[in-house]
């Protein structure tokens, strides 16, 4: 579905030129769960901003469906780590919902009806008329989950989504999101450095290298069944060698 | 209720203060004790004199204010948005902002006479310059990732300009104005000092020429309760009108 071959990524010219991303290879199946794992400063969430449109590569080709990614778009959709400003603050949690069906150019008579869907998808009903910051920090992704969803995504990009909650927090949204992979089918690229996390969700890890000219080392199939606890042995021994990849990286 | 009665004390302690330093410390003669000041005003409100002055005053405020902040709007959105009038624009702008609209009352006679125009023109430029600086802040400073988000749910350049950037902006376009009105308010006086036969400002210089300190005293009073009372308007304008994207700041 998404195919990525031999991406570079430099910034700057001549003397400042920063090479942040050489010969990245990936290939990501429709429907499956890939995270992308590594120290900060690794170029995850550049290759994130290359798969979204945001940023192009300097070289190499990413594809989406079999078309080159030329820019933004819905069909891939993008998702911040701070809900408070990839939220629009000053609209109600229906009101972001609404606007996101404004700009899908979706007929009026359809959005209560597909507001109600995600809203109760995500457990926000009740909290519809709320604007964003008297939410609480799940609550908030939760609608940016539900705000992604209205516009019918094949693809979410996640960049360190759940970074800023707390452990608890963080650990149910864990739950909610691969509950609602389960029920979506949707493909999902996951940017994360948190070993324990990629573990829990990840169909496939792709361990990164630490800058400059960043690359994947170590491409993990996960092969777990979930519900997934990172103390068990299988999953134990996956963090592990995760581990240690990620202390020989630091220590080269 | 706490802070009415101490906003009440406080005014009274400063009047009773000045009473005392006016009658025993000072020159009565120089400084008219509130009393006086009181006796002096009571009569120019019944004749209705000070009134006239204050709608002068006020209507040159208005238009120039009016006029200042929609020209500082346009422009500084441009400025904001687009680099090559950035570019061309930002250096002339961040010479001519030190000409005062006092450093401008000379030539503005020079053109315009001392008729309407020439006040209208000084609160005009004293205005233009603060909403604008803050308009272009507010632009640039409409965060990346909120822009991002929105590019990807589908919203095509001029919705994400209307309806993410402008309202991102609108708490500093405010801001602007509140600054640049408390500044019209400044500016009208010396404006109406040197070059008018009306207004607050007129009141003033005839009453200094003539040697009445009690009626100088009677004018900066009505400066003070007028700014006040018009800054606290425009507060409540803005609360009701535009709440939803000022208070997020606060929350957020």
């Amino acid at each position: 579905m998404l195919a990525v071959r031999n991406v570079s990524k430099a910034f700057g010219a001549d003397a400042n030129r920063y090479s942040a991303l050489e010969g990245i290879d990936l290939e990501v199946s429709e429907g499956e769960f890939v995270c992308l794992l590594g120290p900060s400063g690794c170029g995850k969430s550049t290759l994130l901003n290359i798969l979204a449109g945001f940023e192009q590569a300097s070289g190499g080709t990413v594809e989406f469906e079999g078309a080159p990614v030329r820019g933004a778009g819905r069909d891939r959709v993008m998702f911040f780590q701070d809900a408070g400003s990839a939220l629009l603050p000053w609209l109600s949690a229906e009101e972001n919902l609404r606007f996101a069906l404004r700009v899908r150019k979706l007929p009026r008579e359809s959005w209560p009806a597909i507001i109600d869907k995600y809203l109760t998808m995500v457990n926000l009903k009740d909290h519809r008329h709320k604007f964003p910051a008297q939410l609480s920090g799940g609550m908030r992704q939760r609608l940016q989950i539900a705000r992604a969803l209205a516009v019918e995504p094949k693809v979410l990009l996640m960049d360190e989504p759940f970074g800023a909650l707390d452990a608890l927090t963080r650990r149910r949204m864990h739950g909610f999101l691969l509950d609602i992979w389960r029920r979506t089918g949707k493909t999902i690229v996951f940017v994360t450095h948190d070993i324990a996390e990629a573990v829990t969700l990840a169909d496939r890890i792709c361990v990164m290298s630490v800058g400059p000219g960043s690359r994947i080392t170590e491409v993990i199939s996960v092969g777990l069944p979930r519900p997934r606890d990172p103390g068990d042995p299988g999953a134990a021994r996956i963090f592990k060698h995760v581990e240690s990849l990620l202390t020989f990286m630091e220590a080269a | 209720m706490r802070a009415p009665l101490l906003f009440g004390a406080s005014i009274v302690i400063a009047f009773a203060a000045w009473q005392f330093l006016s009658s025993f410390v000072f020159n009565p003669f120089l400084i008219p004790p509130p009393l006086v000041v009181f006796e002096t005003a009571v009569p120019m409100v019944k004749s209705g004199e000070i009134f006239q002055h204050v709608a002068i005053s006020l209507a040159r405020v208005g238009v120039g204010f009016v006029t200042g902040s929609a020209a500082g709007i346009v422009l500084g959105v441009l400025l904001g948005r687009i680099r090559l009038v950035n570019d061309l624009l930002d250096p002339v702008i961040e010479l001519l902002r030190y000409l005062s609209p006092t450093a401008m009352i000379p030539i503005a006679v020079i053109w315009f006479g001392i008729g309407e125009t020439s006040k209208y023109f000084l609160i005009f430029w004293g205005t233009f310059f603060i909403v604008l600086i803050n308009t272009t802040a507010g632009v640039m400073r409409a965060p990346i990732i909120r822009q991002r988000a929105a590019e990807c749910l589908g919203a095509n350049q001029l919705q994400i300009f209307l309806l993410v950037v402008i309202p991102s902006a609108a708490p500093y376009i405010v801001t602007g104005m509140r600054i640049a009105m408390a500044s019209s308010f400044m500016s009208i006086i010396p404006a109406e000092i040197l070059a008018a036969d009306s207004g607050i400002g007129y009141l003033l210089q005839i009453s200094s020429i003539l040697l009445q300190t009690n009626r100088i005293f009677v004018a900066l009073l009505t400066i003070c309760v007028i700014g006040f009372i018009f800054d606290r308007l425009f507060r409540m304008a803005v609360d009701r009108m535009l709440s939803r994207y000022m208070s997020y700041i606060a929350l957020t």
